[in-house]
């Protein structure tokens, strides 16, 4: 129940199409600002982070491998929208919470699957 | 009724995830290209005695070091983070040097002033390096020569 309340002050409006199918365009959802408070993030995650190139401003990505510095690089699902070399790396304390559950739109009200690239 | 609903559960945050413009793409080679050409303009400059020649040293000089800052700059403003400079505290003093001397190649034909630059870009390019700019911001297949 906490987490449900802290997940639904911490929600946020899906905005773009990098991370099509996964989540698209106009999605809102529960991120849990908590998730990463005693767990380390992994490979494969989904996460809301600060932007490293813009302060203020939230991105919603995947993390595509934990570099040897231990900073994290990100990366958007869809295949057209590949940023591998795009995003710099982030370090975990960039990280704003793990979306985990979509209440809008209602046809696709569920819950997130953490890992799973591409499958709700 | 409905729309002071939607109103309601409307998140106030919003999570971009759109493709990543800029292009992201960072080497401080970029910047020391230009200062070498400085430097071998310098030098070119103190080989001639042909007045024409030595003008337009001057003048492609001027542009090159412009061109060595901005690119400093980019380095500066757009790669680095608050996390390198907890990394590395003087970041901020090297690259405001760096961006000095260019700046500073502008004004003169000393030799050994194109050579700081190039020397405060070195410092630029370890700190890109030591934290993951090969791998994070060039394309692998253009791995850079170590």
């Amino acid at each position: 129940m906490r987490r449900l309340i802290r997940s639904w002050r911490a929600r946020v409006a899906v905005e773009g199409h990098s991370m099509e199918p996964t989540l698209r365009d106009g999605d809102w959802l529960l991120v849990d600002p908590h998730a990463y408070r005693h767990a380390s993030p992994r490979a494969g995650d989904l996460v809301v982070a600060a932007d490293p190139r813009q302060p203020g401003r939230l991105i919603v990505k995947r993390v595509e491998r934990i570099e040897a510095d231990g900073l994290l690089a990100l990366a958007g699902d869809h295949p057209a929208h590949s940023e591998a070399a795009g995003l710099p790396a982030v370090a975990a304390s960039a990280l704003r919470g793990r979306p985990w559950f979509r209440y809008w739109p209602m046809r696709r009200f569920g819950r997130i699957a953490r890992d799973r690239r591409g499958v709700e | 009724m409905i729309s002071r609903v939607v109103a309601a559960l409307r998140p106030r945050q919003t999570a971009h995830a759109h493709c990543d413009i800029p292009c992201g793409v960072y080497d401080p080679q970029q910047a020391r290209i230009e200062a070498e050409s400085c430097y071998k303009i310098i030098q070119k400059y103190h080989d001639s005695s042909d007045d024409v020649f030595r003008g337009r040293c001057l003048h492609v000089k001027e542009e090159r070091a412009e061109l060595a800052k901005h690119h400093i700059d980019v380095m500066w403003h757009d790669y680095f983070k608050p996390e390198h400079v907890e990394k590395f505290p003087d970041l901020h003093e090297v690259c405001w040097k760096a961006a000095k001397q260019a700046s500073q190649v502008k004004r003169t034909v000393d030799l050994d002033e194109a050579q700081k630059l190039l020397d405060l870009i070195d410092k630029i390019d370890e700190m890109w390096r030591a934290t993951g700019g090969p791998k994070a911001t060039r394309m692998q297949q253009l791995q850079p020569v170590a």
